[in-house]
């Protein structure tokens, strides 16, 4: 192409590569030039609002008087003796760790069953990514009316199923299958996330590894159990890992299917905060949920990697 | 041609002359120019300058054309507010009907008149709050007129500037609309919509008030009578619920149905309404919170008497989800936001076009006064949530924001808006002829005004409007928490009352 | 000769049934596979379904997928423009609009034009930042690197309704708020880790060795890196694309935050407005809108489907 070197994508054209020197600094060896555009621009946008809400989580906002009071550690305080923070751990930890068993169970069976090409895979593998690709905001707006009590379909079948009843239906009643309610639409929209990764991570198994234990007499549960899962290990520590850290910030579905209720039962962190922050005006408080709902994730995440050794 | 398409044409040029140089492939070429449309068209739509914009919906053409009829007003805005062309205004509300319709009417005529912009953000009503609250903490100019929901009216009478004092009261003024007529807005309105404590805040905007509806084709079939107390209420529901009543298509047909979604602002409102028909209320005279007397537990206890006389879906039915069960016949009896009233009788969207019939709104088993009561808070079981536009005291273009709030608000824009079915709030437009003759049962029906008109004048409850306010009744806060808690039988009366009470009190303290 | 005929025969049945054998065990796994994909696209063939359905169909109990009453009255206000109250007129007779917002205002087309603007902006942009930082991370040996990476993970931690807010008042301060521009860049930054992790692992699986033969070429180390090694992470760079323009697709609350001229709003903000507390929910256009929203990014996908399966591996698989 035409237009050459550097110019597009603003790193300067490097000249010599001087293999084995000390590094110059403007030069095509030096990591830290390839890397500084994604790192200034991430620590601009990181950095403020993380200096923003910590700030904040020291002070609250006096309405009245339209500005921030120096408050110590009250909110972080507050924090440890609030009955409904610490509901709102549990339900999230709940919603967290039940969406991801089911997703990641599900996303391998549905990724396996693509992967022994059934008549119509292209096809299939084309309308799963569908849920995908509906808005939160909208998919929240469509299981709204498919989980009504009255005119949901969804409902209507788990109530034949006999997993709900008509008094405690999937959204409604004193709350008892709300969560179950809100579960299902993160399922179906996240689960294909799963699926596409592991399918990925499938098709890139060498063929002659899994024609190698056929002529070896293993049969299809052992290949899938002792040859492909364990090649997918590193493939799923990912997917989980992307999963984890979006599943700890729900909120979208929640605002939209039940405002945290029936009676709390569906209040998770983020939501928690963002009624703090938005609605209450406790904009103290709600940066504090913020930064507690950060350094959690920070700390999941950072267990995970260490845990699962993930390497990069 | 501006600098970016001069850039543009450069560049394919260059990669044209180098194509017939034999410098580059043809595929290259045709990549290179495509790419150069797009990031230089994407560059262009990238400027950092703010795009003033014309609104994209506009109304039906009979009603800008009505409007355009408006000769007295037309002229006005002609001569005065084209004194301020080029001015850009500002403002954020919610996303209702009468905001719709009168931001449909703007670019044909306001702004072809004044030649002022106009930029009118419409969110749902969690957003607005949050949005005002930003602007005024950072005392910013980047709203000139704010929609302010009735509960907000004390919180934000230091932002404002006081209309009546500015401008309505200086008679010589050429800057008043003629014919604007502040007087016509509904006497009883003003003090609860507009005011606190005797400031005007904003000029009236919207009413949603509460009205009673219930279907006559179930009550001719039970041979009820329709209720006229607060046990009537009751009893119709419960015979109604008894009866297992289904509609054509198989669904039941419920006693009533609320707008209980828990924790959210709307189960505050359902809920005053039950309070304040008993007698009770936020506040006493001294302005203490009196949530947790017997008079709130009368009220507390009246409310949950009726829970098992709704589907179970209710605690996550907010007020769209309580209007759209009624709308596809699934209640018999209920108080509501009159507002979805007209959307039931459209045969398009509703199964029960024709057969609710709004009625009296039951008389209240006890009743206090707005005497007795402190923060402008007025007992009435119809629970109003009106609104008001507010003039920002920010605004850095106040002279003109005031043309276009008149505008906004003036006889004929409402009349147009009522027209469409949303509530007035000017006594000319209820007598409008326009909006008599649609007294019929029709899409968008005005049979129900009259009910509107009586609960404006004789039944309206409204909100203890002290600033914090907003704090303790908004969505995700303590009082629609607490509710939730009690209407879900996770806590009893006496305890969800007492937490309230605290938060209240707690709330009134603040300042 | 005989024999041999039966043997062969036999092995021919044998084949057959064989294969007969191999069809059957692949129609029931169609069948499963099927049905299985079949419940995760139902509530979409609902929702189209219910684009097209009248007001009160929608809430029929159990639905109706098929050979249901139809109505165009969704479709032609939101994609085709027309003002709802004629659209109730020529449905009712009445000279009104309906009790809900249902005036005007649910023409959806420019938003969706917004909305695939800031979509293929920030993942272009993404791109643009992602692909030499993944690269690096990917090529060169540097104390912290795991740090770094988990640094770029990291500020994907955030709640967004706790980012939003300080992010507005930076908008605010250097006067980006409102704009294209500032929208943009708040979704690279939701894009940019993911975009980043998923690019350095498919580098990974380029041998370095390729890098080295291009600079003994004469190439410089960007010039190895422009030419010749990009052009073998293309499939990793589409999948890359089509996840930053879902997560790009679906944003909320940035873009209401960050946005408050209607006009530059995305669909997604959009959609908000049609629930409306001055009426119903207004279900026919969520559905009609709902629908349309997804054909721009499906179309993508459709695309570049091919890469997308290659392009997700994340360079994990390697022996």
């Amino acid at each position: 192409m035409a237009h050459s070197d550097g110019v597009l994508v603003g790193t300067p054209a490097p000249t010599v590569a001087v293999a084995g020197h000390k590094r110059r600094f403007f030069s095509g060896e030096n990591p830290w030039l390839w890397l500084s555009p994604a790192l200034i621009f991430l620590l601009l946008y990181s950095l403020g609002p993380l200096l923003y809400n910590i700030y904040l989580s020291f002070h609250e906002f006096n309405a009245r008087r339209k500005e921030f009071l120096f408050v110590e550690f009250e909110n972080w305080t507050t924090l440890f003796s609030d009955s409904r923070f610490q509901n709102a751990i549990s339900i999230t930890l709940q919603y967290v760790v039940i969406a991801l068993i089911v997703q990641v169970l599900l996303g391998i069976l549905i990724a396996v069953l693509l992967d022994a090409r059934p008549f119509g895979v292209g096809l299939m593998q084309t309308l799963i990514i569908l849920p995908m690709v509906t808005a939160p905001t909208v998919a929240g707006m469509l299981f709204r009316l498919l989980n009504h009590s009255e005119f949901g379909y969804v409902n209507f079948l788990f109530e034949r199923a006999g997993i709900v009843t008509r008094a405690e239906p999937l959204l409604g009643g004193s709350g008892e299958n709300a969560l179950l309610g809100v579960l299902i639409v993160e399922v179906w929209q996240w689960t294909p996330f799963v699926v596409l990764i592991v399918l990925a991570g499938l098709k890139s198994i060498p063929t002659e590894v899994v024609e190698a234990s056929q002529v070896d007499g293993a049969n299809w549960w052992q290949r899938f159990w002792r040859i492909k899962l364990p090649l997918l290990s590193t493939v799923l520590t990912i997917a989980i890992l992307f999963r984890l850290v979006d599943l700890f910030r729900v909120f979208d579905y929640v605002v939209i299917l039940t405002s945290g209720g029936p009676a709390l039962r569906t209040e998770s962190l983020s939501y928690y905060g963002y009624v703090n922050t938005f609605q209450q005006v406790n904009f103290g408080y709600g940066a504090t949920l913020g930064v507690f709902v950060m350094v959690l994730v920070w700390v999941v995440a950072f267990s995970y990697i260490r845990i699962f050794r993930v390497k990069w | 041609m501006n600098v970016i398409e001069r850039q543009k044409r450069l560049y394919v040029a260059k990669a044209g002359e180098l194509l017939r140089k034999g410098k580059m492939s043809r595929r290259d070429f045709l990549r290179a120019a495509g790419l150069a449309g797009f990031a230089f068209s994407a560059a262009g739509m990238m400027r950092m300058d703010r795009a003033a914009a014309a609104p994209i919906a506009r109304a039906p053409k009979d009603a800008r054309d009505r409007l355009m009829a408006q000769d007295e007003m037309n002229t006005w805005l002609q001569e005065v507010g084209s004194r301020f062309s080029g001015t850009t205004i500002r403002l954020s509300s919610e996303s209702t009907a009468p905001s719709q319709i009168t931001s449909g009417l703007i670019a044909d005529n306001f702004t072809a008149l004044t030649g002022i912009e106009v930029i009118w953000e419409q969110t749902p009503l969690d957003q607005v709050l949050s949005k005002i609250v930003q602007d005024t903490a950072t005392e910013s100019a980047s709203n000139d007129i704010y929609y302010l929901d009735q509960s907000w009216l004390g919180r934000f009478v230091n932002d404002i500037t006081d209309v009546r004092a500015t401008y309505i009261s200086n008679s010589g003024s050429d800057l008043n609309m003629p014919g604007y007529n502040f007087d016509d807005f509904i006497p009883e309105l003003v003090p609860a919509i507009s005011e606190y404590q005797g400031t005007l805040v904003g000029v009236p905007f919207d009413i949603p008030i509460f009205i009673m509806s219930y279907r006559q084709d179930v009550f001719e079939q039970l041979g009820l009578e329709v209720p006229t107390d607060m046990p009537g209420y009751l009893a119709a529901a419960q015979a109604i619920q008894e009866a297992g009543l289904t509609n054509e298509d198989g669904t039941q047909i419920y006693g009533t149905v609320g707008q209980w979604r828990t924790g959210h602002y709307a189960l505050q409102c359902d809920w005053t309404a039950w309070l304040w028909s008993h007698g009770g209320s936020h506040t006493n005279a001294e302005g203490q919170a009196v949530i947790n007397d017997e008079a709130a537990v009368a009220g507390a206890e009246y409310m949950m008497a009726l829970a098992p006389l709704m589907p179970a879906g209710a605690t996550t039915f907010d007020w769209s989800g309580q209007g759209d069960f009624v709308g596809q016949g699934g209640a018999g009896i209920v108080i509501n936001w009159g507002e979805f009233f007209p959307g039931w009788d459209n045969p398009e969207t509703s199964k029960v076009a024709g057969l609710m019939m709004p009625a009296p709104l039951p008389m209240e088993a006890a009743l206090r006064t707005r005497e007795e009561c402190a923060f402008d808070e007025t007992p009435g079981i119809g629970h109003q949530g009106g609104s008001c536009l507010a003039l920002s005291k920010y605004s850095t273009n106040q002279d003109a924001a005031w043309v276009f709030l008149q505008w906004a608000t003036s006889p004929e824009t409402m009349a147009l808006a009522a027209e469409q079915s949303n509530t007035p709030v000017r006594q000319s437009t209820f007598d409008d002829p326009r909006i008599v003759e649609k007294a019929v049962p029709v899409a968008g029906t005005t049979r129900h005004f009259g009910e509107i008109l009586t609960a404006i004048k004789s039944r309206m409850g409204t909100e203890p409007h002290f600033p914090a306010w907003a704090d303790v009744s908004s969505t995700g806060a303590v009082i629609p928490t607490e509710l939730g808690l009690m209407v879900t039988g996770e806590q009893d009366i006496t305890t969800t009352l007492n937490n309230i009470n605290a938060a209240i009190q707690e709330g009134i303290d603040e300042g | 000769m005989a024999a041999v005929n039966t043997s062969n025969t036999d092995l021919r049945i044998a084949q057959r049934q064989h294969h007969r054998q191999q069809f059957i065990s692949r129609l029931l796994l169609t069948l499963v596979t099927g049905a299985i994909v079949f419940v995760f696209i139902f509530p979409i063939w609902f929702w189209f379904t219910a684009s097209f359905k009248t007001f009160t169909g929608i809430f029929q109990l159990p639905p109706q997928l098929l050979g249901f009453e139809t109505t165009d009255t969704w479709w032609s206000v939101v994609i085709g423009g027309r003002p709802y109250v004629e659209a109730v007129r020529e449905a009712v007779g009445a000279t009104a609009g309906t009790g809900g917002a249902g005036t005007v205002g649910y023409y959806t087309v420019p938003f969706l034009l917004n909305s695939v603007f800031y979509a293929v902006a920030s993942t272009l942009v993404t791109l643009l930042i992602a692909t030499p930082t993944a690269y690096a991370l990917s090529r060169f040996t540097m104390r912290g690197k795991q740090n770094v990476v988990f640094f770029i993970l990291s500020t994907r931690f955030m709640p967004a309704f706790a980012a939003v807010l300080p992010i507005t008042l930076i908008y605010r301060a250097l006067e980006i708020d409102d704009t294209r521009f500032g929208l943009v860049m708040a979704h690279v930054l939701i894009n940019l880790p993911i975009a980043t992790l998923l690019l350095k692992s498919f580098f990974d699986d380029v041998p370095s060795e390729l890098d080295d033969a291009a600079m003994v070429d004469g190439c410089t180390r960007f010039g190895a890196f422009w030419r010749i090694i990009v052009r073998y992470v293309a499939p990793g760079m589409a999948a890359a694309a089509v996840l930053c323009l879902i997560f790009s697709w679906n944003e909320f609350i940035f873009s209401l935050y960050l946005i408050r001229i209607p006009d530059l709003r995305p669909v997604s903000v959009t959609f908000a407005t049609f629930d409306s507390s001055s009426g119903g929910t207004e279900w026919g256009f969520l559905a009609a809108a709902g629908t349309a929203a997804m054909i721009p990014v499906f179309i993508f996908i459709l695309f570049v489907q091919r890469n997308l399966i290659r392009g997700l591996t994340l360079g994990a698989v390697r022996g």
